[in-house]
């Protein structure tokens, strides 16, 4: 899978230097989302609402073959098609197959992080097949052939003005156009485009095995018409979207809504069992679930990363991330991006080619006290370090700076000499035989070392 | 109260004065200091940066020299670090470190429960909140680390011993927000490291200090805002409390 | 192929979680429990932007629903409404398709309190419920739920193919961080409470 991971440091650098605006717009936005996360933490007891979902994703995941059965024979007897995709490549298959066999022509999809994930819409298109983004964000990024940028608020790094640009050249709405019109130009094509729509494709936030149910949660009414209206209805659904029981959803709706937004749950919920079966039901034929690995089993299989399969895709974790915050997603490479981005994606497509995203992280913590299913992101952060300092994939300087280090901190009598010399030395002596410190001036001035180290100070006397 | 003084390397080398006041305040709150001469680093830099070898080995150097059982040779009812960042290595990181079974794995539980950070310890272990008025009219913005925040829960601490002295503890709008030091983070990842000290100086209310108990975040946000032309006035949490104690720390008084 | 792949991951993910213990469903989730359900559901659905109104103690409840479909801004002509809502219960509009409707009548299976929630069955038309600007939901007497899961387990055992939990109007702020409302979904979403019982069952 070719990602820009590896760019990481480069491409943030560039972001943060040439496009000042995605800094603006990335962190007004998420600082906005963060403090509304708070306010819907506070409304309710969200220290135990948090450690109860923890509890049940565990039990769920440690129980994962039980439940993907159950989900399948449920789904089945409600009348669904059960697909298993083992990689990207038999998911975009399986569902560009369906399209063809229904002779689809256009698709309506609602955001969904999976179908980024499987990179669905150019074998779409390349099979013909129209397809229309129809979140509203999601849909600004399709006119604009982006990527996303933010799991929740996937245009986020765009400005009202930037929308008001595009939209006056494809839209042909005012330059100054205010955002209840912009929404409004949007709404018209794609309330065309679900009307017309052979096939609506969805990703899933929950799958309840006892049920067989695909519940969606959004704001604009977007999937429940893309789960509605036409004809063929396909969930993608990666396979850690398990929940045991339909009560299970009760708490899993209202902590995700808070924990992504505030809001006590989203606008719209859909629980989608299977086909149309009633009488008046002017619902979907045919509905469609694939289920899909593509690196979910080797997460699950590892020591630590399994808990990382918790992540209910909230965005909290972004929102809360100072790192994240200075260049959106984009500077990551990868769909999934920021802190949870920066402990699946070595899980799911390999720790070599998930370098460096361990190591985008200050390690500050805000991204764990957020997660509504506590996923220990910090830690998780420095597992992986470990691993990628076992493998020999972190650059042999940084190496062996420390293990100098260490050599030096276990013998205090060196110690004691290095830290002579490096007072001696002074700030910009000290930046030429320290490589790191070289680094350190691109964007800072040299620290100043004191003139005489406390040692010095307490062997003269500390009056 | 018998302390033994857990310099840190930083405090050590760039914050030697700082950390000279922290030993003061020790004494005028009556505790008895050592400095056990054979103290490094205590390892942080090596564990962040997923060298568990060389950490582990730092901190059982650490612990030879501060002892993990009650009869430490330091014979010290409390270590006292003047860092939040090095406080927490010490409580939370080493017993997460010495997980096999054994010896060091007692000891590391044995210190993590005896060490303190500077602000900790007075607040928390002598229950003292006010050191004398010698800030009174001195406007202060506080950067709290975030290991201290997030990792020993320090939320307050800090802030309240300041008041305690007649600050005036300003809000900061990017207050609890990391400051983008990270330690090999702030090297590897420049360019983000140094906007994320932006967004800090950007936001930063107009104080006469800035005050903090993490000797790295103030290396790197104090020469970030040299690099941008700022005019900021960075002080060490121990030196802004020892001014408070002795009376030359206020706004009136002699600066 | 596809057989092949099921095989294969069911077999991955047995290895996997037999490599670690099994850990225990922590059970339900306890939040509060509210005296008065219809209460509590007006205050979450109004505060989420959805709009609660009363048919007053009349029983002409048609002749009702017609004068507030009239007096809404845009005035309403055509509506379209669900199979589901009995006759004294639609309004005397002329009924056209959902996509030309200014109004959708549904009624709802159940209301919930906690999340200020409107649960619709897919017994009734989705068109109803989704294209029109406004939706107007019967809400049955008596059927306010206070906690969501209490809801849910009653759900579980009626069972529709495409349930939606509407819990106030459509919205988005994906341009320039500014709400709009009614973005694909209806922009007005009304529940009628405390008068709506189904025909056959008594009215006091």
């Amino acid at each position: 899978m070719a990602t820009g991971i590896k760019d990481y440091a480069a491409r943030s650098r560039e972001i943060i230097r040439e496009d000042p605006g995605v800094r603006e717009s990335v962190t007004g936005a998420t600082i906005a989302f963060d403090e509304k996360r708070r306010q819907g933490y506070a409304e309710v007891d969200a220290d135990a609402w948090r450690r109860w979902a923890e509890g049940v994703k565990n039990h769920t995941l440690t129980h994962l073959d039980r439940y993907l059965a159950e989900a399948e024979e449920q789904l089945q007897a409600n009348g669904a098609q059960v697909h298993w995709a083992a990689d990207a490549a038999e998911a975009r298959e399986i569902v560009t197959g369906l399209a063809v066999r229904h002779g689809v022509r256009s698709v309506v999809k609602g955001k969904s992080m999976v179908t980024e994930e499987i990179d669905l819409n150019p074998v779409l298109e390349a099979a013909g097949i129209e397809v229309f983004e129809t979140d509203l964000g999601e849909y600004i990024l399709q006119l604009l052939e982006e990527p996303p940028s933010h799991i929740l608020g996937p245009a986020l790094h765009k400005s009202l003005e930037q929308v008001q640009e595009l939209f006056a050249d494809r839209l042909d709405t005012a330059r100054d156009g205010d955002p209840d019109t912009l929404a409004r130009a949007a709404r018209e094509v794609l309330r065309g485009a679900f009307i017309h729509a052979d096939m609506g494709i969805t990703g899933a936030n929950f799958l309840v095995a006892e049920t067989g149910t695909v519940a969606l949660i959004e704001n604009e009414g977007n999937i429940r018409l893309t789960t509605s209206l036409p004809r063929v209805h396909v969930a993608v659904v990666g396979i850690e979207k398990l929940l045991p029981r339909m009560t299970d959803l009760a708490g899993f709706l209202q902590l995700t809504a808070r924990a992504a937004t505030g809001q006590p749950i989203g606008c719209f919920v859909s629980l989608i069992q299977g086909p149309a079966a009633d009488p008046g039901d002017d619902g979907p034929e045919e509905v469609h679930v694939v289920l899909v690995d593509n690196g979910r089993t080797d997460v699950l299989a590892h020591e630590h990363a399994w808990e990382a399969l918790r992540c209910v895709r909230c965005g909290a974790c972004l929102n809360a991330c100072p790192v994240y915050r200075q260049t959106g997603g984009h500077a990551y490479g990868y769909v999934y991006s920021g802190p949870i981005g920066s402990v699946l994606d070595p899980g799911l497509l390999g720790l070599h080619e998930a370098m460096p995203l361990p190591f985008a992280s200050s390690l500050c913590g805000a991204c764990e006290d957020a997660c509504p299913v506590r996923i220990p992101i910090p830690e998780l952060l420095l597992e992986w370090r470990r691993e990628a300092q076992e493998e020999g994939l972190t650059p042999w300087k940084e190496r062996a700076a420390l293990a100098g280090l260490a050599s030096v901190a276990t013998r205090p009598g060196l110690y004691r000499l290095a830290g002579k010399i490096g007072s001696r030395l002074g700030a910009t002596g000290a930046a030429r035989v320290l490589p790191m410190l070289g680094e350190w001036s691109k964007d800072r001035a040299l620290p100043k070392p004191s003139p005489r180290t406390f040692r010095d100070l307490w062997r003269e006397g500390i009056e | 109260m018998k302390v033994a003084f857990f310099v840190t390397c930083l405090a050590d080398h760039y914050f030697a004065d700082a950390a000279a006041d922290a030993v003061r305040l020790l004494r005028h709150l009556g505790c008895e200091v050592s400095f056990p001469p054979d103290q490094t680093c205590c390892g942080q830099p090596a564990y962040n940066a997923g060298r568990t070898g060389e950490a582990l080995r730092m901190a059982e150097h650490t612990l030879d020299v501060f002892g993990g059982q009650p009869d430490n040779p330091a014979g010290a009812d409390a270590v006292v670090l003047p860092s939040g960042s090095c406080a927490t290595m010490v409580k939370k990181f080493y017993p997460r470190l010495a997980t096999s079974p054994g010896a060091s794995a007692v000891r590391a539980t044995a210190l993590a429960e005896r060490s303190w950070d500077l602000a900790e310890f007075i607040v928390r272990r002598l229950g003292v909140t006010r050191l004398g008025d010698g800030l009174a009219g001195r406007r202060i913005a506080v950067h709290q680390g975030c290991h201290a925040l997030r990792e020993l829960r320090l939320e307050t601490e800090p802030a309240t011993l300041l008041e305690g002295a007649g600050a005036e503890v300003v809000p900061w709008e990017a207050q609890e927000e990391c400051c983008g030091f990270g330690g090999l983070f702030s090297v590897k990842m420049t360019a983000v490291s140094a906007a994320m000290a932006d967004r800090k100086l950007e936001t930063l209310p107009d104080v006469d200090w800035v005050v903090s108990g993490d000797g790295g975040c103030v290396l790197h946000l104090d020469g970030r805002s040299r690099a941008r032309g700022d005019r900021v006035e960075f002080v060490h949490l121990a030196t802004a409390l020892w001014r408070g104690v002795n009376g030359d720390g206020g706004k009136t008084g002699a600066k | 192929m596809s057989v092949e792949s099921r095989e294969r991951i069911l077999a991955r993910v047995a290895k996997a979680t037999a490599s670690r213990a099994g850990l225990p469903h922590p059970g339900a989730l306890v939040t509060p429990v509210t005296d008065d359900p219809e209460a509590a559901f007006v205050k979450r659905f109004t505060s989420s932007g959805g709009e609660v109104v009363e048919a007053g103690p009349g029983r002409e409840r048609s002749a009702w629903l017609t004068r507030l479909l009239r007096g809404l801004d845009p005035e309403v002509v055509g509506v379209a409404v669900g199979p589901e809502v009995p006759p004294e219960f639609r309004p005397r509009l002329p009924e056209v398709a959902a996509a030309h409707a200014g109004a959708g009548i549904s009624v709802a299976w159940a209301a919930v309190a906690e999340s200020g929630s409107l649960i619709l069955p897919s017994t009734g038309t989705r068109a109803v419920q989704l294209l029109p600007p406004v939706h107007v939901v019967w809400v049955p007497r008596g059927r306010v739920y206070g906690r969501l899961e209490d809801a849910l387990r009653e759900l579980r055992r009626n069972l529709s193919a495409g349930v939606g939990l509407h819990s106030g109007p459509s919205k988005s702020a994906d341009i320039g961080r500014t709400v709009v409302t009614g973005v694909h979904g209806p922009g007005r979403c009304m529940a009628v409470v405390g008068s709506y019982a189904p025909t056959g069952t008594s009215e006091t």
